[in-house]
């Protein structure tokens, strides 16, 4: 199981890093120049700086996945609380991508449509993925033979 | 720096970190967010109010770690990549205030400006000696 978990944090490391390259076609795909212009100096800044903060830690995140697994699968309480964390934060993104956002103002382009169809997956897939993590590192699930 | 002393600091960190979650929400009326944002299109809105939760979310796991297991952070291997990133976090956050954000805005509220460039170099200066306890 720990084998199968190291797998899954190295594929879930190239996803966040592909997401984090993906992150930087956002902006433009979805306008957000534009649609900023009309809020104050202060506004902008504080939105920029918000989705800079959260890009970031999705990089940490990959960082963690990718030189860490061993770490966030050694069964220890630091390796439940911040699998749990990670769990917490991609589920609240899932919940957002069914129920939170309204996606009626992005343009219903094919590349937009293909996008939010892996977004969705590769939330998804990290849900299960650190779910099982929290699984693992609190005992639930037995080490095997 | 001995590790009782950072273990002292990183409390404090934690205790500056839960006034930054106050903060958070004070901003909230005195910048008047809900009616600046007003006439943007629903997804911006919602955008903002979705990245600044998770950066609420993220200071508040902080907190709860340097109060609850301030030696987490000093330990080897992970505690110290954690340490880093929140090193890198804070500092980055003084030179986005000095070089990014707007200068009559930090001039007209500039007792705040002062605390919270304060505030970050504090919590910058006290992860970054974490990350290179030994």
């Amino acid at each position: 199981m720990k084998e199968l978990l190291e797998i899954g944090l190295k594929l879930a490391g190239f996803s966040l890093v592909a997401l984090a390259i993906a992150s930087f076609w956002i902006p433009k795909a979805l306008g957000w120049r534009e649609k900023l212009a009309g809020l104050t100096p202060l506004m902008r800044e504080l939105w920029w700086t918000y989705s800079a903060y959260v890009w970031g830690s999705h990089v940490f995140f990959a960082v963690l996945a990718l030189g860490h697994g061993d770490w966030l699968t050694g069964r220890t309480g630091a390796a439940t609380a911040m699998s749990v964390f990670i769990l917490l934060w991609w589920s609240v993104r899932l919940w957002l991508q069914f129920f939170g956002f309204d996606l009626a103002e992005v343009e219903g382009s094919r590349a937009n449509r293909i996008a939010k169809h892996l977004l969705t997956l590769l939330f998804a897939g990290l849900v299960v993925l650190f779910g099982t993590l929290v699984a693992w590192n609190a005992g639930w699930i037995p080490e095997g033979p | 720096m001995n590790t009782e002393s950072l273990v002292l600091l990183l409390r404090l960190a934690g205790l500056m970190l839960c006034g930054l979650v106050a903060a958070n929400h004070v901003a909230t009326g005195r910048f008047r967010y809900h009616e600046n944002l007003a006439g943007c299109e629903v997804m911006v809105r919602q955008i903002f109010h979705v990245h600044c939760a998770y950066i609420v979310a993220i200071i508040a796991g902080l907190a709860l770690l340097c109060l609850g297991w301030p030696r987490l952070l000093l330990a080897d291997g992970m505690g110290r990549v954690l340490s880093a990133f929140f090193a890198l976090f804070w500092t980055s956050r003084v030179t986005v205030q000095l070089l990014y954000y707007d200068r009559e805005t930090r001039r007209r509220n500039r007792g705040w400006d002062v605390f919270f460039l304060g505030v970050f170099g504090v919590l910058g200066l006290i992860f970054t000696l974490a990350a290179l306890h030994r």
